[in-house]
């Protein structure tokens, strides 16, 4: 397809007067001081309304004693379609199946969560949460002690039997 | 099934609408199988008796007034039999809802999810959602001794472990006790499955998580292991395995049928016997130079220097090979030493005192050679020495003045001596080791879980074994690195394929003659009548 070209009028030095243009603009301007819908958010000081099934960084669920929920199953680092979560199992002083290593590679996730959606303990979590600035890379490998400490809410997931939430 | 083909009975049935022409005797469920129509079984499994028990396998015959055990009921002539009929779907998914009733659904912590014959049926025959409201009964897990580790709940009552030790192990350690739906296996008082020696086969043909193995427990999940057909390479029965890998690590061993030399079974010994496939300390990069001097270098230079060292070399040349290498690997050196009128060579080889045999088959026994492949070395003109712990044998080797070659042979009770007076001292191993402190030449090589080739058992049985992990750095297949040195001295291109080293054989030993690496399969084939090595192995 041949380019076409508009060959734009450059103004006149001194002949032109742009005070018609700023008039213009600063009417904008004051019509957006009295509108009421606003969309600028004052964060930090205001948070945002996240909806419940934001997928943010991740949390372990507990049990009462402090133990994780998880079960070292695998099912997770089996559907992470980013390769990002390590899992090492073994077995505690009780019998318990559980994770001796369990880390997910923040970076590396794309949170899909779907390894919320596979859990079949309910134990890890996709979290509304989205504050996670750290200093250094590293920081970003959360383990398991790191994933336990996290208290945000966890993401309501999509469900099939009421796809609008309601 | 049949041994001789011509005078074998055929009948002709017709499974699902497949006419299909089996051997008279054959069973319903065998027939099935030859036509890749899968019925779900627990009880039948191919090496044990069918006491046709788990009404699993229950089809439709046409005629028969009930449905029957596909497993124990022969072929008849013109029978019609439908797998998959509703009647027979019906009645699968009833006996597999009743398999549910006590079974405790742990998937997500059972080591054999994944590879559990209970998970697969329920998935494609079974309801989708339980009924039963009752209480479930618990046993919880006991310790069965050895290697076994028994979880009751996930029993499904097929007895295949309780056969196997009556009929293979032929020493009953395993038992139903109580009756109905508090029947659990178990052992006899404080005695389990210690002392048996081929316990761990209990664990393979258990079809649910009820029998697991201690040493895999909670190791890596079934869908991550990639499974590469091998040889077991800790005696000379040659057992065919597969061996288990992830992350290229080995992480356990399985038997892999071979009517001819193993059937489903492989022994306890030989099982456990994989750590040293996983050692990190390994050589990496050829090393040249000794003492001091001694400096990493890559392939091309090294096998360069070397050949200028073996062409300027005037010392006669002695060589110590291991039984632990490949046919193609000794092949090659041996026409390598031949190539430089090097003498015979030796190899060293632990020696067990006594054979441990499998009863209900009596043809598997762990061997008293603790090598894979002894008949190998031996027919290829290699002299075994040393004594039968693998040590010793090695004194006119050890301040040997000319060229010295050893192969595989880690020489642990050798000392940075162990060739120091040698003119050119060349060492092809995988593991550090003192006794190539005076190498020359330190040349990093594979084993046999990182390379393909063959070993030949006990009986003269050269069978097939493929690589399973990766090789570590620069390490080699022996057979390359020396069919390189042989090449160059021969004016030629390298083989690449172990098939052309393999080729090599029959011109070194008249056994090897007519065998073709491509037509081994996966169920080798015996060398040539007459095997010169005869005697108790």
């Amino acid at each position: 397809m041949a380019a076409t070209v508009k060959v734009m009028r450059r103004p006149e030095p001194g002949k032109t007067s742009y005070l018609r243009a700023a008039l213009k603009g600063m009417g904008l301007t004051f019509k957006h001081m009295v509108n009421t819908e606003k969309v600028t958010l004052q964060y930090p000081e205001e948070q945002p309304d996240l909806s419940s099934r934001w997928r943010g960084t991740h949390r372990m669920e507990v049990h009462a004693d402090g133990r994780p929920k998880c079960v070292a199953c695998g099912l997770c680092p089996t559907v992470c379609p980013a390769n990002c979560i390590r899992l090492v199992g073994g077995e505690d002083d009780n019998g318990n199946r559980y994770p001796i290593v369990y880390e997910i590679d923040e970076f590396r996730c794309i949170f899909c969560g779907m390894c919320q959606e596979v859990c079949p303990v309910e134990a890890i979590h996709v979290g509304v949460h989205f504050e996670n600035g750290e200093y250094t890379r590293d920081r970003f490998v959360y383990d398991l002690d790191r994933l336990m400490e996290q208290d945000h809410a966890v993401t309501h997931l999509w469900d099939p039997s009421d796809p609008r939430s309601e | 099934m049949a041994e001789n083909g011509q005078t074998q009975e055929t009948v002709t049935v017709t499974i699902d609408g497949r006419e299909v022409e089996v051997p008279k005797g054959a069973t319903i469920l065998e027939a099935a199988e030859g036509i890749g129509t899968r019925v779900p079984h627990y009880c039948y499994h191919p090496g044990l008796s069918a006491p046709a028990q788990c009404r699993l396998c229950l089809v439709e015959v046409e005629g028969a007034p009930k449905l029957q055990p596909s497993c124990v009921t022969p072929v008849r002539d013109g029978q019609v039999v439908h797998t998959e009929s509703e009647k027979a779907l019906q009645m699968r998914q009833g006996v597999l809802e009743f398999y549910l009733l006590n079974h405790p659904l742990d998937c997500p912590i059972c080591d054999q999810s994944g590879e559990c014959k209970l998970q697969d049926y329920v998935f494609a025959e079974g309801r989708k959602h339980g009924r039963s409201r009752e209480p479930k009964r618990v046993f919880g897990r006991d310790d069965f001794g050895g290697d076994v580790l028994f979880y009751g709940d996930r029993c499904v009552m097929c007895t295949r472990c309780v056969r196997f030790m009556d009929e293979m192990e032929q020493e009953p350690l395993l038992t139903v006790v109580e009756r109905g739906s508090r029947s659990v296996i178990d052992t006899f008082f404080d005695r389990g499955l210690a002392d048996a020696s081929f316990a761990g086969n209990v664990v393979d043909i258990c079809p649910v998580g009820a029998l697991v193995s201690k040493d895999f427990l909670h190791k890596a999940r079934a869908w991550d292991l990639d499974h590469t057909p091998s040889i077991c390479p800790n005696c000379s029965q040659g057992c065919n395995i597969e061996l288990h890998t992830r992350d290229d690590l080995v992480q356990r061993l399985k038997p892999r049928e071979n009517q001819d030399v193993n059937a489903h079974w492989i022994c306890d010994y030989g099982r456990h016997r994989y750590e040293w496939m996983n050692r990190g300390d390994r050589i990496e990069a050829p090393l040249v130079g000794r003492g001091g001097g001694r400096r990493a270098t890559g392939w091309q230079d090294a096998l360069e220097v070397l050949l200028a060292g073996l062409e300027g070399a005037a010392g006669p040349v002695r060589v110590v090979a291991s039984a632990s290498a490949s046919n193609e690997d000794l092949g090659t050196l041996a026409a390598l030493t031949h190539a430089l009128n090097g003498e015979g060579a030796v190899f060293r080889s632990p020696r067990a005192a006594d054979e441990v045999a499998l009863p209900g088959f009596p043809k598997l026994k762990r061997r008293r050679d603790l090598v894979p492949n002894r008949t190998g070395a031996e027919l290829l003109g290699m002299e075994r020495v040393g004594e039968d712990d693998g040590s010793g044998g090695l004194t006119e080797a050890r301040d040997h003045e000319g060229v010295l070659i050893v192969l595989g042979d880690e020489l642990p009770d050798q000392d940075g001596e162990f060739g120091a007076r040698a003119e050119l001292y060349v060492h092809l191993g995988s593991y550090p080791s003192a006794a190539a402190q005076a190498a020359d030449f330190v040349l990093p090589i594979t084993t046999f879980a990182e390379q393909e080739g063959t070993f030949t058992n006990f009986e003269g049985r050269v069978q097939r074994f493929w690589p399973g992990v990766r090789a570590p750095g620069a390490a080699r297949p022996a057979w390359l690195v020396l069919g390189a040195l042989l090449a160059r001295l021969e004016g030629r291109a390298p083989e690449t394929r172990p098939a052309e080293a393999f080729g090599r054989l029959g011109s070194l030993a008249a056994e090897f003659q007519g065998l073709a690496y491509e037509t081994l399969g996966t169920r080798g084939a015996l060398v040539n009548e007459p095997l010169r090595i005869a005697g108790d192995r």
